[in-house]
């Protein structure tokens, strides 16, 4: 993989119109999700297996005391280190030819271990029934619309994106974008910051944020789980090398017996 | 080896159904995990029936593999608690017989070996580590399977523990089979675990503390010195 494709949202142009998210719904065929009314213009709480897209609404207090509204366009992260492609048992969870994350709904098998793992709490599993009437969960995020990406067009919600505070090329390119921008509103938001995490190797849903990333629900310092590093890197391949250190011996052993024991006390070896 | 030996009984009915269970479970999972582990064994998954299968079986086996402790503590709490006690009791006899002992396993003849319980130190280093494993595999199993009862850290905790008890159960495993099935003088060891009674010969060469307590007893008669003649 060459080129990194990405999606610079740029909070600061965002009027919380919210039409990412209906284009989302539309384009991905998603069902409504209704939910309770609870004191916010907000829709929804998050992310979820059928909302792969939430536009949330904080209500902000400046330091001098006054009110505003911070928006914030929130779907998947797409990290390039991903913690749910690491821990996902069936290769499912991968990376695509724009160095996006994807899921392969025919390897899911719906073990929840990328939901456990996401860093950001975005991944969630759906349950869906089988042409026998049987039920089966999968797991369920943004695809950064990769059908349309692979037909040279932008994710929907980028399309639809009256502001501009979508915007989608090279990574390359969309940093430098970032960062042309960034120094733009650096007088008007002093907190303003690029939130492209390290802990994750940088995301290809990245942001030019007005505030702090945790004032936005975001982790400052989000990383892959360091149970998921334990697991992937350390256990499972020390376990592999402990099977065979310990079959080497059984096999010395026994050969060694073979070699050096000729009184053969009980007999033979294998006719129990 | 003559046809007639005089034996010992070592282990109850009960012991040997709960031992072969457990064995017979603990394969079961050890094949059902491989596709889980590593991608090495996906060509195992159509002979399952797939991944929701496979997982399903796993966590069948895995409801098998918890049993048999549960069952002794009913029908012979006294063959269980017998055998804790003796893994958990350490002396000075027991650390002896690590140093003698790789001698003997790679065919050598230790005639000094200190004398050992009922369980000798071998085999209670080998139920320590797999009471210690099946507690880890089952607790973190236990999480894996009911994630929603769980705080998130400990659900995200209990795969690599998972996987750090499995690679070192089957490392005890394969060396708890080796020893009872490919290193010579094995065959009494395993006549044991089947048909529940050992030689007397056996005992006293492995189990020099429980020959002696049997031979106090007056449950066995002592054993002759075996140097007269060749065929013991």
């Amino acid at each position: 993989m060459t080129t990194k494709y990405s999606k610079l949202v740029d909070v600061t142009r965002c009027d919380g119109c919210r039409a990412c998210m209906v284009m989302c719904k539309n384009w991905n065929d998603l069902p409504v999700e209704p939910e309770e009314f609870k004191g916010s213009y907000q829709s929804h709480d998050k992310c979820g297996a059928n909302t792969w897209n939430v536009l949330t609404f904080t209500e902000h207090e400046t330091e001098n005391g006054g009110f505003e509204w911070l928006f914030r366009h929130s779907a998947c992260m797409h990290c390039t280190d991903a913690a749910c492609v690491k821990v996902c048992p069936e290769d499912a969870m991968h990376y695509t030819e724009f160095g996006t994350v994807n899921t392969n709904y025919d390897k899911c098998v719906g073990c929840g271990y990328c939901v456990q793992n996401c860093p950001f709490g975005i991944v969630q599993l759906t349950t869906l029934v089988d042409e026998k009437g049987k039920e089966y969960e999968q797991a369920q995020k943004c695809t950064m619309c990769v059908d349309r990406l692979q037909e040279g067009m932008k994710p929907a919600c980028v399309e639809v994106c009256h502001m501009d505070a979508l915007v989608y090329g090279d990574k390359a390119d969309m940093v430098a974008l970032a960062e042309e921008r960034l120094a733009k509103v650096k007088d008007r938001y002093p907190n303003a910051n690029i939130y492209n995490p390290i802990g994750v190797d940088g995301t290809q849903t990245f942001y030019l944020l007005a505030d702090k990333p945790s004032v936005y629900g975001l982790p400052e310092n989000p990383k892959v789980p360091t149970s998921a590093t334990v697991w992937k890197d350390y256990a499972q391949p020390l376990g592999k090398a402990m099977l065979g250190v310990t079959t080497m011996a059984v096999i010395g052993g026994f050969i060694s017996n073979k070699l050096f024991n000729k009184q053969g006390e009980e007999g033979g070896n294998h006719d129990e | 080896m003559s046809s007639r030996q005089q034996t010992v009984k070592r282990f109850s009915k009960w012991v040997i159904i709960a031992h072969w269970t457990n064995a017979l479970a603990f394969f079961a999972l050890y094949i059902t995990a491989l596709p889980l582990y590593t991608d090495f064994f996906s060509w195992m998954y159509p002979i399952f029936g797939g991944p929701e299968n496979l997982r399903l079986l796993h966590r069948i086996f895995a409801v098998i593999f918890v049993l048999p402790p549960l069952v002794m503590l009913i029908v012979d709490p006294k063959s269980l608690f017998h055998w804790l006690k003796q893994t958990l009791t350490w002396r000075k006899e027991d650390i002896q017989f690590f140093v003698k002992f790789p001698k003997e396993f790679f065919g050598g003849h230790v005639k000094d070996m200190p004398k050992q319980d009922f369980f000798n130190a071998g085999e209670k280093l080998n139920s320590l580590l797999t009471i210690t494993c099946a507690i880890l595999l089952i607790g973190s199993g236990i999480v894996m399977w009911m994630p929603e009862l769980f705080p998130l850290a400990l659900i995200q905790w209990a795969y690599p523990l998972h996987n750090i008890a499995f690679g070192l159960s089957v490392a005890v495993v394969v060396g708890h089979i080796y020893l009872s099935l490919g290193h010579p003088g094995s065959k009494a060891s395993m006549q044991g675990m089947t048909k529940g009674d050992v030689p007397v010969k056996y005992a006293k060469e492995h189990h020099g503390k429980w020959y002696d307590e049997l031979v106090a007893k007056g449950e066995i008669k002592e054993e002759k010195p075996v140097k007269k003649g060749k065929g013991a």
